[in-house]
């Protein structure tokens, strides 16, 4: 019995000594007080591949390491200011005429050169691909190899769309590779490409030939698919870049671990890039230019962390552990007081809140194809009108969107050309009276067709199978019907859904865009004829009026001229009224105060390499948060062993009991 | 035995082909190629010129006939191709995930028994005292609790409010046990009520045998009646319950993994069924049958090798 009671001694000794050595700290001891950022992603990236990544989350990665010609303004905004990055001067934008065969006749075009010269000097990263191992020199051929790699068919690059019909050549190369992919021949990266020219006397100088002038290619030159990509790696390396990088960016890829972490590192061979020296008025004051002039990236690393659940992340983040966190449903009511700030605990602690504005709309679609809400006369518009009338942003921004966003007037987000504060759509201004006047107008007074007698229905197509989805299709139908039609809702699994959508199959739909570079351009032709389905021209809208204005300002330069003519594009489009506008998205997200440098960009993801972090004040904080409380271990160790005292006794007892005083334990 | 052996691995092969049939005409049934396709393609609004290309890389536009052929002599060679959503060779994902499924698996499996064994002998040494009593409330407690309470429960209090453990990540090595710790405390404990009911019922069956009481009756001590006679022999049918889950120790527990941020391959499947990923699922599914068929296969064994009274034919 001695042996017990010790071995249970021996056990709570145990206990006791082990406690110093816990910690709920995830990192390295001392790794926390380095120059290295902590961020979180909600699972591994699909792929880093700079030809065919495209989310934001890869981005936030990809661009880190993959650095293009221009890039954007750290701080400005408003409008957003393009810096050259690599690129050592302008481009120089000239007419360029070039014969093509139209109708069987050969006829002069008008189309556009663009010169672009990189900077000399930068070098790529090292790597075992590289002769030695050493990075060379990046020429202006490796970008022009980027470009050949999108239209490479085993490389699926999901922004192909922008270049194929714009770069001289570039269909023909796109075919020719096509042709040799099914015939299972590699793509052949040597096939000439007129639109695509190295200068013969200049290594750094490459030449872009359209067919139409097309200002927005400088906001492409600023997309990771226009990096330089070494040759050399894609050739060794080909598909597993998915998850491998060779780049000249201010980082490089140090460690990813699947479903763990991924690590990027300085790049030794980076240089040349600065923090910039001014920003918008209130930066200096936010402490935003504290950095000014100094070299970047100003920390050695960022590391990644995959947190697939948000209630871990978020407990990550209130211990110190992550550097910043967004606002969801789920922590809403810990982060922000009821006056719309930040809480009392956040506060406490020295986080900080920033608002991130995204270059977006979400919208309802009618399909402009259906034979009941589509067409251009004047009932059906009113129909269209009516509803739109009927439907309020305000509540889905608050009960969705935890009041953050801003209710839409039209298509072109805030700080982009051609949004214009002041305007107020006739037919977004919430008023059921005016609503059903419309209605009345088009034919279905209070909701019914005269025709039939029945209640006129409207069929919304939607993706809602959990509760926060079913949530928001009760709202769409409670504020529709309240003119008296009745709404069915139909629910898809996604892809059956986008698959309706594509096929025209569908009346009433919600979608959402996010842009791709800040231009207008990139949100006025979601309503252009000739992208419609399955383009992203979702609603099938086709008003030859309002693509012929289209074609005139998508290559037009920023100026009086071209926001006389998107205005025109939005009345024309108001009035007929192919979509709901319903709001332009805002986050929140919350950053640990010993960061540093932070203002959220709707479009560039390169933030990585201007933010800085106090390493020392961390270390400090998540030792001072972090303090283990050992009592209750000692407790739970010390009721056990006195709670097995009594048992021993019993243990004893039985033991040494004898046979006849009882009726035995054999019960 | 062996001859049993082979016996019993022949049959697997059908269920392997049914279940694999099962899988292909399930998956094709909720979803045609080209939504996989468009769900696979990265961009906003595939063309399709780039759907049909995606179609005919991964050999999707074959007709049906061509497509199962390969997809069954493929998966009965192991040969499982590349994922169809980030072209990651699947043998890769499995090999890197299996080690730290494993390790937490069986961590918890190990500790789990030895602590449910004693738990549940030391039960069956009081019974019908207070402390079996207050047991069975106990156990019965633990049971009705979700495990998804305990995996939050536990990371707030280890980890958050007594700050013992990291509430998440993953290191190999030396600092792996930091990692491990919280799950597998978590792990035993969400199993310990169900563990020590079953395995009380099965020693308290032996207890009131004869052998039992003649060994009491010969004077052997209540401790080595317990140890020596009742464990034995009540470790059959805890053998039985627990040998077919080893196999299983390798696919990884979905919950655990993803709260505690382990790079195991418990997420891998419901991943992959999401993201439609038809190259995996089919891959994890046909590991899945074959992983649970070994299970089977092994409890018999270990049936056949602890009870002398059973033999394999």
């Amino acid at each position: 019995m001695n042996r017990t009671v010790s071995f249970l001694l021996a056990l709570l000794m145990m206990t006791l000594f082990a406690l110093p050595g816990c910690s709920n700290n995830p990192y390295p001891p001392g790794q926390t007080a380095q120059k290295i950022l902590y961020r979180a992603l909600g699972d591994d990236p699909r792929t880093i591949d700079p030809s065919v990544s495209y989310t934001l989350d890869e981005a936030a990665i990809v661009d880190l390491i993959y650095p293009c010609y221009f890039r954007y303004h750290y701080l400005k905004r408003d409008p957003f200011v393009l810096e050259l990055n690599l690129g050592a001067e302008q481009p120089k934008r000239e007419p360029y005429l070039y014969t093509a065969t139209e109708n069987g006749k050969t006829v002069q075009k008008r189309g556009e050169m663009w010169t672009f010269r990189i900077k000399r000097g930068i070098r790529f990263q090292d790597d075992p691909c590289f002769p030695n191992g050493k990075g060379r020199e990046v020429t202006a051929a490796d970008i022009l190899y980027s470009f050949r790699r999108m239209a490479d068919p085993t490389v699926p690059c999901p922004v192909l769309s922008f270049f194929e019909d714009k770069i001289l050549g570039f269909a023909d190369y796109t075919a020719h590779n096509r042709e040799r992919v099914k015939q299972k021949l590699g793509a052949d990266y040597q096939y000439p490409v007129e639109g695509l020219q190295l200068d013969p006397k200049d290594p750094y100088t490459f030449r872009i030939l359209l067919n139409q002038p097309y200002p927005q290619l400088r906001y492409l030159m600023t997309m990771h698919f226009t990096t330089p990509q070494a040759h050399e790696a894609v050739e060794r390396y080909g598909k597993e870049l998915a998850r491998y990088a060779v780049g000249c960016g201010p980082f490089v890829l140090s460690e990813y671990k699947t479903k763990s972490r991924i690590v990027l590192k300085r790049n030794p061979n980076f240089h040349g890039e600065f923090y910039p020296t001014e920003g918008m008025p209130g930066d200096a004051e936010a402490g935003l230019l504290k950095d000014a002039g100094k070299p970047l990236p100003l920390v050695d690393a960022i590391q990644y962390n995959i947190l697939k659940e948000g209630v871990t992340a978020w407990n990550l983040f209130l211990q110190g552990y992550q550097d910043g966190a967004g606002v969801s449903q789920n922590n809403f009511q810990q982060v922000m007081s009821r006056a719309g700030q930040l809480s009392e605990e956040m506060r406490r602690k020295g986080v900080k809140l920033h608002r991130d504005v995204s270059a977006n709309i979400v919208y309802f679609a009618f399909n402009m194809n259906d034979p009941v809400v589509g067409g251009y006369t004047p009932e059906k518009r009113k129909l269209r009108q009516a509803i739109s009338l009927a439907i309020d942003s305000q509540p889905y921004i608050d009960l969705f969107n935890q009041g953050m966003g801003k209710p839409a007037e039209w298509i072109i987000p805030p700080g982009l050309f051609g949004y214009d504060p002041s305007y107020k759509n006739p037919y977004r201004q919430f008023n059921l009276q005016k609503a059903k006047q419309l209605l009345a107008e088009a034919g279905y007074p209070n909701g019914i067709d005269p025709k039939t007698g029945d209640r006129f229905t409207l069929f919304f197509d939607n993706t809602a199978v959990d509760a926060a989805g079913r949530q928001f299709v009760g709202l769409v139908v409670k504020q529709i019907e309240a003119l008296g039609i009745h709404v069915e809702s139909r629910a898809w699994r996604g892809n059956v859904w986008q698959d309706k959508v594509d096929k025209g199959q569908f009346q009433f739909v919600r979608y959402g865009w996010y842009a791709d570079y800040p231009d207008p351009e990139n949100f006025v032709f979601l309503l252009y004829g000739p992208n419609k389905r399955p383009g992203p021209n979702s609603s099938g809208y086709d008003n030859p009026e309002y693509n012929k204005r289209f074609e005139q300002m998508r290559s037009m330069d920023d100026g009086p001229e071209r926001l006389a003519i998107i205005k025109k594009m939005r009345d024309i489009s108001v009035e007929d009224c192919p979509w709901i506008y319903i709001n332009h998205d805002e986050s929140l997200f919350l950053t640990q105060p010993w960061l540093q440098n932070v203002k959220p960009h709707p479009i560039a993801m390169d933030s990585g390499k201007y933010q800085s972090v106090d390493g020392a004040m961390r270390a400090r904080l998540q030792a001072e948060w972090n303090r283990p409380n050992y009592w209750p271990a000692v407790a739970l160790a010390a009721f056990l062993f006195l709670g097995s005292i009594p048992a021993a006794g019993v243990v004893r007892q039985r033991t040494h009991r004898s046979a006849r005083r009882g009726p035995g334990g054999g019960r | 035995m062996l001859r049993y052996i082979v016996r019993r691995l022949l049959y697997a092969i059908p269920i392997l082909i049914g279940v694999s049939l099962l899988t292909f005409f399930l998956f094709y049934m909720s979803a045609s190629p080209e939504q996989i396709a468009r769900r696979n393609l990265s961009a906003k609004n595939p063309t399709p010129k780039q759907i049909h290309e995606w179609l005919a890389q991964h050999g999707y536009d074959k007709p049906l006939s061509e497509q199962f052929r390969k997809h069954i002599t493929e998966l009965f060679q192991l040969k499982f191709g590349n994922s169809d959503a980030t072209n990651q060779p699947i043998w890769e994902r499995i090999r890197t995930g299996a080690g730290p499924s494993f390790m937490i698996a069986s961590l918890i499996f190990v500790a789990g028994q030895i602590t449910y064994i004693c738990v549940a002998l030391g039960v069956a040494y009081f019974r019908g005292t207070y402390v079996d009593y207050w047991g069975t409330f106990l156990c019965v407690l633990l049971m009705s609790i979700v495990y998804i309470v305990y995996i939050i429960g536990g990371q707030y209090l280890l980890g958050k409010v007594l700050k013992y453990f990291p509430l998440a990540g993953f290191r190999g090595g030396a600092e792996a046990w930091k990692f491990v710790m919280l799950p597998m405390v978590i792990g035993v404990i969400s199993g310990l009520g169900g563990a020590v009911r079953l395995y009380r019922t099965f020693i308290l069956d032996e207890i009131n045998q004869d052998y039992v009481r003649t060994a009491r009756a010969k004077g052997v001590s209540e401790q080595a009646v317990l140890f020596r006679h009742v464990l034995k022999n009540a470790s059959i049918p805890i053998l039985t319950s627990t040998v077919q889950a080893i196999p299983g120790l390798f696919l990884g527990s979905l919950l655990l993994e993803s709260f505690f941020g382990i790079p195991g391959l418990g997420s891998l499947l419901v991943d992959a069924i999401n993201s439609q990923d038809f190259a995996v699922v089919r891959a994890m599914v046909f590991l899945g049958t074959l992983v649970t068929i070994l299970g089977y296969i092994l409890t018999d064994i270990s049936y056949a090798l602890v009870d002398p009274r059973v033999r394999l034919e």
